[in-house]
């Protein structure tokens, strides 16, 4: 059970001395429990205080830094088993595998390049490389491939899939400032591996033949001191992976077993080798459950534009909707005589209500102001959206831009029409129907009519 | 003779003609002759409905003649009665199947006589969804043929399913009136016993759509008293007959209506000598509500025209209560004062009033109804702004009896007068409130000195009335809470217990509305708490409540106080009005407002704040809640109440003075308590709010650690 | 000391509803974990998958759902090929056509292509409507009569047409009753006290709480799902307990990733494959989360999903 803010707080000084930044103690305690600070922070606890608090406030699963710069990302670190009970912290990364000795090696890392585009203010691309050693080269060959991907994809964050231990040395030796992950340890190498990972500053990705011997690994890796790791759930089959990386982080949260609180990397490349689809689903479903680096043999825009969306959708905070930015969407070529529309920034009711406007056909501008994330009626309940906050937006950001003075506004809040005609002289407003999938009768009615 | 006398009589008189009809039947077929009614898998139904025994030949029939023979004792109780008439009614069946002989078909149109299976599925769902809002079945002939088709269409007009035995089909025939399953009128055929089809309606039903075991007869007569929503007009002359079958339909639950002077027995078997009351008698024995789809005015009704603004120049006439007296009121009464649709206009109508002049309003709806509660009142009442303004052309701001309402002109044109307000109250009351709601009329009243009158004896003292009832509401003086869960969706775990003297954390649900939404959907957000098993009075923990919580939560939730913020405080989902937390210093709590943007003493802003205690997780020493809260005598009272606030924004701190200083006074007899509290232009950190508080000598400040 | 894992099987199950008759009837639901924790208990019965043909015939699918039907061109042959697809366990008649602000396909028009495709069809059969609350409605109750003893699956009874629907599907003919909500547990919840207090049997009613394509608002559809498929294993929440059926491809294939065509977006390559895999990728997050049975319409990924499931069973 995780310390109250009120028990941190007793056991700080109470002096409000704001060395730790917070303005108080109170203030300090409170983001403490959250996870928002660490305990270390504050330079007057007490030894016995800390040694209490670090025990109980450490994180059931380890957060663990990989790559560098821009390409630095954060796994693990999770709390809860369903995105309801609080929030999924670290994202789901996706990894391209890519051998050694590929032969379509420079296609792939061409390919690489395409899919990528922002998605609701979120860069979407693939973030890491898993490289394959595949036994057969030499070190220095696989070292030589480690240096040709850093060349050609200087932004992405490796994770070197070698159990060798002279290959992965040479790799490391090339790569290692830039933060790579080593997944190569097993039960036959961890000592070596372990002691390169740790010389080298980087995470170690351990695996095991099965669940068993994984655990068992982990454990002797740990015991030489190493809790810098990510857990490889292994190729044997897609039901074996499955059940490996739930029950990990089952055993992790709900058990509070530390040896499995670690990240996990799904090899979804190996498990449906040569067959996409199968891949588009299995990152779908570890996305869903638990993956934190996800392997795929290459990744299309066919299969990313759903997948990048749903781990958007999946790794939201569910106190903290989505929200778009504000602006004057064109629709359907929508131009400065085209209609305007106007709705909230929560991005679920902006997706639905564009949707059903492009469905609709009419050409027209969709205009978002800010709206603090909520639905309609909530914003509207909530002071966010009023004649007030639309006439304000519509005045300084949209009437030089669009001629057209027709504005539709929600159904839900048809009792704000008046006081924005009265706000905003010239417009001509329009109530819309209550619910978005009514959008395109109700415009096309319109534009049958003449009235857009 | 009694009742029991002429139910029994008319009992033993069917069984003789019965018994001799089988008799009959078997000394010229055999015993082994098939019976059955066509195209029903439940022959014969009433008599499987309730033994659980199929008939299928003459030999078995006479022996489900024993049976029915052991339902007629003779005890003068009202089960003999009942079971008498049910006897009757099986003896009926009998009758009936009799004539299906041989593959008969003794009724010819517009006669039906047995109704198939299948027409009772295809009836059984509009009477389930309501669409059908109930079965008459008309027995006899009316006094003239008028008055017996007029009886008839009633029913017809609003989509009650009228069935016909006797007499009053050659009335129908006579006044040329179409008849026929589509146009739900269905003529059963002209003896008496004709009426076991229409029972033969209910009874599968019941076995289709109640899943109702054939032979669990209690089962039985519960599904079609509560779900089969059937009555009986039955005109004079009654003969024993009649009576006994009516024994039988009341037995199921269908009440008998009848203009013949007779023994009355109290919501069962009613007197109605007025043929042309049939009707409203009728339903209102059967507790039918008829649906209301229409609102019967000249301009439009919808949410599009709530935010629809009427100007000067623009309007025909003006009710302002600022200037002029008028009121808007709901008052529940007794079912007999109401007469449900009656619109009175009371006064001059729109056209005898002056363009664009400044006029007198008033206009009360009464209603009646056995769930209604005159807590309901008000609940009813805030929603009037909304239905008057989403009339075309029609402007309606404020309550009570500061009202202000516009009409224009082209709405004025339209033909729209003021029995139409009537009208649109009623639709809406009678539609959106029907579960407590049975009857409701509307007043209108113009007449200057009639508003004047009523506002000052009837309006401002029942107002009156309710502020007080509402600062009188004690949690000690109810029986039950209320949760609120309208908030899962994006609050999962969170449970709102809802309390007369703490309502939702949002401040938008107080315990009457939490009452009210749970009587009008009982399987709505709002739940009924009990509080029966008190674990803790000092901080308001009870077995029943945290038993709630933890179901209500998913199991999220274990317990909760419902007066304490250190000790298992109460969860927020997000919607707080405001937050008050510890600042340990002072030894008190600050509450910050969502309006309040800047610093506050416990070194965290509102929104700081809100991450920390929102998303239904307790936080010891964190809560949010409504403003109303404040001022609460329950407001933290676990830890001394009201006392114990020393800091909040400026601007709520003048909103809830007078409400505070009052509760402060009563509590601690200081006066003018919030002159004591800090806010932002005095202090943002607690150093310099402790200073204030020293100074001003805070109550807090001498009061028990809080932690 | 070596690992064991903590097993998470409920005391709880989810109820087993059996859609069609004869041989190919299949089974929802009937297990006591979590989607696919074969590893807490054995899965009763694997989630099933539902071929999706509708009443707008073949003109605007994707060439590859064409090529699949190729030289099927009554609803019959539509409806035989959709049963024989690999992988397919039942098949879903959407009634797209019967939307009054779109074709207004007539009841009597539908319920003969329902009684031609219930005819065509030995595997188990789902009926979709419109949307329409009133249209479906009245469409439903003719459908769930003149498909009797066939125990089709009619989706969906929603707040607003539940008792219309329900009573017929669920009473007057014996079929069984989808209860469809908006991603709420409570709504979800409400709908099946709501049409439990009609007198519908528990047993003969398949919830769908919601849908969204991958990418729109899907974090809802996760919540729901985990949400409800807790209170019904761990609380025990009777009212919870039905199977989840999701339809995956009217979600999928409405969204402009799987609408926009090759010349509005060239870069996003071919249209056909983006609909695929937001089809696949929808329907194995709907599975992870929880749904029994996903509705899908193309071949490709019918193939995927069907294997996917395989290996996880």
């Amino acid at each position: 059970m995780a310390l109250k803010g009120l028990d941190i707080f007793k056991l700080t000084p109470k002096t409000n001395c704001k060395e730790c930044g917070s303005p108080t103690c109170m203030a300090f305690a409170m983001k403490v429990a959250q996870g928002a600070v660490e305990i270390s922070k504050c330079p007057h606890m007490s030894e016995e205080a800390l040694a209490t608090l670090s025990e109980a406030t450490a994180p059931p699963m380890k957060t663990i830094k990989v790559g560098t710069g821009e390409a630095e990302y954060t796994l693990g670190g999770e709390t809860v088993l369903y995105r309801h009970e609080k929030t999924f912290v670290s994202k789901t990364r996706y990894a391209t595998a890519i051998s050694c000795c590929d032969e379509n090696m420079d296609a792939k890392l061409e390919e690489l390049k395409k899919v990528d585009y922002d998605r609701i203010g979120e860069r979407m691309h693939v973030e890491m490389l898993y490289l394959t050693y595949c036994g057969s080269c030499d070190a220095a060959g696989y070292a030589a491939f480690v240096k040709k991907v850093m060349d050609e994809a200087p932004d992405k964050t490796l994770v070197l899939d070698c159990t060798d231990v002279d290959a992965a040395k040479a790799a490391l030796d090339v790569c290692k400032d830039k933060k790579p992950i080593l997944d190569g340890a097993d039960a036959s190498n961890y000592e070596a591996m372990s002691k390169l990972a740790t010389e080298a500053g980087v995470v170690l990705g351990v695996r095991g033949a099965d669940i068993g011997e994984l655990y068992d690994t982990v454990a002797a890796v740990e015991k030489l001191g190493n809790k810098n790791l990510v857990l490889n759930v292994g190729t044997a089959s897609i039901k074996d992976a499955f059940a490996t990386t739930v029950q990990i982080r089952r055993a992790a949260l709900k058990d509070t077993n530390r040896t499995f609180g670690y990240p996990s990397i799904v090899n979804a490349a190996a498990l449906a080798a040569g067959d996409s689809r199968m891949q588009a689903a299995l990152a779908s479903l570890f996305t869903v459950k638990y993956g934190s680096i996800v392997v795929m043999e290459g990744m299309s825009y066919a299969q990313a534009l759903p997948l990048y969306g749903l781990r958007q959708n999946v790794f939201t905070d569910p106190q903290k909707p989505m929200k778009v930015e504000p602006g004057i969407y064109s629709i359907n070529g929508g131009d400065e005589n085209s209609v305007c529309l106007t709705t909230v920034d929560f991005a679920l009711t902006y997706f639905v209500v564009s949707g059903e406007l492009e469905r609709s056909g009419v050409p027209c501008n969709l205009i978002i102001s800010d709206a603090g994330g909520l639905s309609v009626l909530t914003a509207w309940a909530a002071g966010k959206l009023s004649s007030t906050s639309v006439s304000k937006y519509i005045q300084e950001n949209v009437e030089d831009k669009v001629k057209c003075r027709k504005l539709i506004i929600p159904g839900k809040v048809a009792v704000l029409k008046g006081d924005i005609e009265a706000k905003l002289p010239g417009w001509e407003v329009i109530v819309a129907p209550n619910e978005a999938v009514q959008l395109v009768k109700f415009l096309k009615d319109m534009q049958a009519n003449g009235e857009i | 003779m009694t009742l029991f006398d002429v139910v029994f009589s008319g009992n033993d008189a069917v069984y003789g003609l019965t018994e001799k009809a089988i008799d009959d039947a078997i000394a010229a077929n055999g015993a082994d002759k098939a019976v059955a009614f066509p195209d029903t898998a439940y022959s014969l139904p009433c008599y499987y409905a309730v033994t659980g025994t199929k008939v299928t030949n003459l030999g078995e029939l006479k022996e489900a003649l024993g049976v029915v023979k052991s339902l007629m004792t003779r005890e003068k109780r009202l089960h003999d009665a009942f079971m008498s008439g049910i006897a009757t009614a099986l003896c009926a069946e009998f009758i009936e199947v009799l004539k299906y002989m041989d593959g008969a078909a003794p009724y010819a149109a517009p006669e039906a006589g047995h109704l198939p299976d299948a027409a009772i599925r295809e009836l059984g769902v509009p009477l389930v969804t309501g669409d059908i809002p109930g079965v008459a079945v008309i027995l006899g002939a009316a006094p003239t043929a008028e008055e017996g088709v007029e009886l008839v269409k009633s029913y017809q007009g609003q989509g009650i399913l009228v069935t016909l035995v006797g007499g009053i089909i050659d009335q129908c025939v006579e006044k040329g009136l179409k008849m026929g399953a589509n146009v739900r009128v269905i003529p059963l055929g002209k003896d008496v016993t004709a009426v076991i089809h229409a029972v033969s309606v209910a009874v599968r039903a019941a076995l289709i759509f109640g899943n109702i075991q054939p032979g669990d007869a209690a089962g039985l007569m519960k599904y079609t008293m509560e779900r089969v929503p059937a009555f009986v007009n039955a005109f004079a002359p009654l003969n024993d007959v009649i009576v006994a079958c009516g024994a039988g339909a009341i037995a199921l639950g269908f009440p008998v209506i009848t203009n013949e002077e007779t023994f009355r027995v109290p919501k069962s078997l009613i007197v109605q000598k007025d043929v042309s009351k049939f009707n409203a008698t009728s339903l209102e024995a059967r507790d039918i509500k008829l649906k209301i789809t229409k609102i019967d005015i000249p301009v439009a009704f919808a949410s599009a025209f709530e935010g629809e603004i009427i100007r000067r120049g623009d309007m025909q006439v003006e009710f302002d209560g600022s200037r002029v007296d008028c009121f808007e009121l709901v008052l529940s009464k007794d079912a007999t004062e109401v007469e449900d649709h009656k619109i009175e206009l009371i006064g001059p109508d729109i056209d005898e009033m002056p363009e664009g002049s400044k006029q007198s309003i008033a206009y009360i709806v009464e209603v009646a109804g056995k769930s209604m509660q005159s807590d309901f009142e008000s609940v009813f009442e805030r929603k009037f702004h909304s239905y008057l303004n989403c009339v075309e052309g029609m402007m309606h701001t404020g309550q009570r009896d500061m009202i202000r309402i516009r009409i224009s002109k082209e709405t004025y044109q339209a033909g729209f007068r003021l029995k139409h307000i009537g009208e649109v109250l009623y639709a809406r009351v009678k539609s959106e409130f029907a579960a407590v709601v049975d009857k409701c009329q509307v007043k209108i009243i113009t007449d200057p000195a009639q508003c004047t009158e009523l506002r000052h004896s009837l309006a401002i003292p029942m107002f009156d009335k309710r502020d007080e009832r509402l600062t009188t509401l004690t949690d000690e003086g109810v029986d039950v809470y209320y949760s609120c869960i309208m908030c899962q969706a994006f609050s999962p775990s969170h449970v709102c217990v809802v309390t007369p003297e703490r309502l939702g954390l949002c401040g938008a649900v107080s315990w009457l509305d939490a009452k009210a939404t749970n009587e009008l959907d009982p399987q709505g957000p709002c739940q009924v708490i009990t509080k029966e098993r008190v674990i803790d009075e000092r901080i308001g923990e009870y077995e029943d409540v945290n038993e709630a919580v933890k179901k209500f939560s998913q199991g999220a939730l274990e317990d909760v106080s419902l007066y304490s913020l250190i000790e298992k405080p109460m969860t927020s989902c997000g919607c707080f009005e405001c937050i008050c937390g510890i600042e340990p210093l002072s030894n008190g709590v600050c509450i910050a407002n969502r309006e309040y943007a800047g610093m506050t003493p416990i070194g965290m802003t509102f929104s700081e704040l809100a991450s920390m205690t929102g998303g239904g997780v307790q936080t010891p020493g964190f809560m949010g809640h409504g403003k109303h809260f404040i001022s609460s005598k329950k407001f933290m009272k676990a830890e001394g109440g009201v006392a114990r606030i020393v800091w909040m924004p400026k601007d709520l701190k003048e909103q809830v003075a007078d409400r505070l200083n009052a509760t402060a006074k009563e509590l601690y007899g200081i006066e003018n308590f919030t002159d004591m509290i800090g806010d932002e232009t005095i202090a943002e950190d607690p150093e310099t709010l402790l200073e204030f508080l020293t100074e001003k000598g805070h109550p807090a400040l001498g009061m028990e650690p809080m932690m | 000391m070596p690992f064991t894992g903590k097993s998470g099987k409920f005391n709880a199950a989810i109820r087993t509803v059996e859609i069609g008759t004869g041989d190919k009837a299949v089974k929802l639901g009937g297990e006591n974990v979590m989607p696919f924790y074969t590893f807490d208990a054995p899965i009763e019965n694997a989630p099933k998958i539902g071929v999706m043909i509708t009443d707008m015939g073949l003109e605007n699918e994707p060439a590859g759902v064409k090529e699949y039907y190729a030289g099927a061109s009554s609803f019959a042959e539509i409806a035989k090929k959709a049963e024989e697809m690999p992988g397919a366990d039942f098949v879903v008649l959407r009634f797209e056509g019967a939307d009054p602000n779109g074709e207004n396909r007539s009841v009597e028009e539908c319920v003969a292509i329902a009684k031609e495709v219930g005819d065509a069809i030995t595997a188990p059969l789902v009926i979709e409507g419109c949307k329409n609350v009133e249209k479906d409605a009245e469409l439903f109750a003719k459908v769930a009569e003149a498909l009797q003893g066939k125990n089709v699956l009619i989706m969906s009874a929603r707040e607003e047409n539940y008792k219309g629907v329900a009573a017929a599907a669920g009473l007057a003919y014996n079929q069984k009753v989808g209860a469809e909500s908006a991603v709420d547990i409570n709504l979800a919840k409400q709908l099946n006290v709501l049409i439990g207090q009609l007198g519908v049997d528990p047993a003969n009613v398949v919830m769908n709480v919601g849908s969204a394509a991958a990418g729109y608002g899907f974090e809802y559809v996760v919540s729901t799902m985990d949400r409800v498929k807790a209170a019904a294993l761990s609380q025990g929440d009777v009212q919870l307990q039905m199977p989840i059926i999701t339809p995956v491809a009217d979600e999928a294939w409405n969204v402009k990733e799987a609408m926009a065509s090759e010349a509005d977006m060239p870069e996003w390559g071919s249209q056909e494959e983006r609909g695929i895999d937001m089809e696949i990728e929808t329907a194995a997050a709907v599975l992870a989360s929880g749904s029994n049975a996903v509705i899908l319409k193309h071949p490709a990924s019918v193939a995927t999903i069907s294997k996917l499931i395989k290996e996880l069973v």
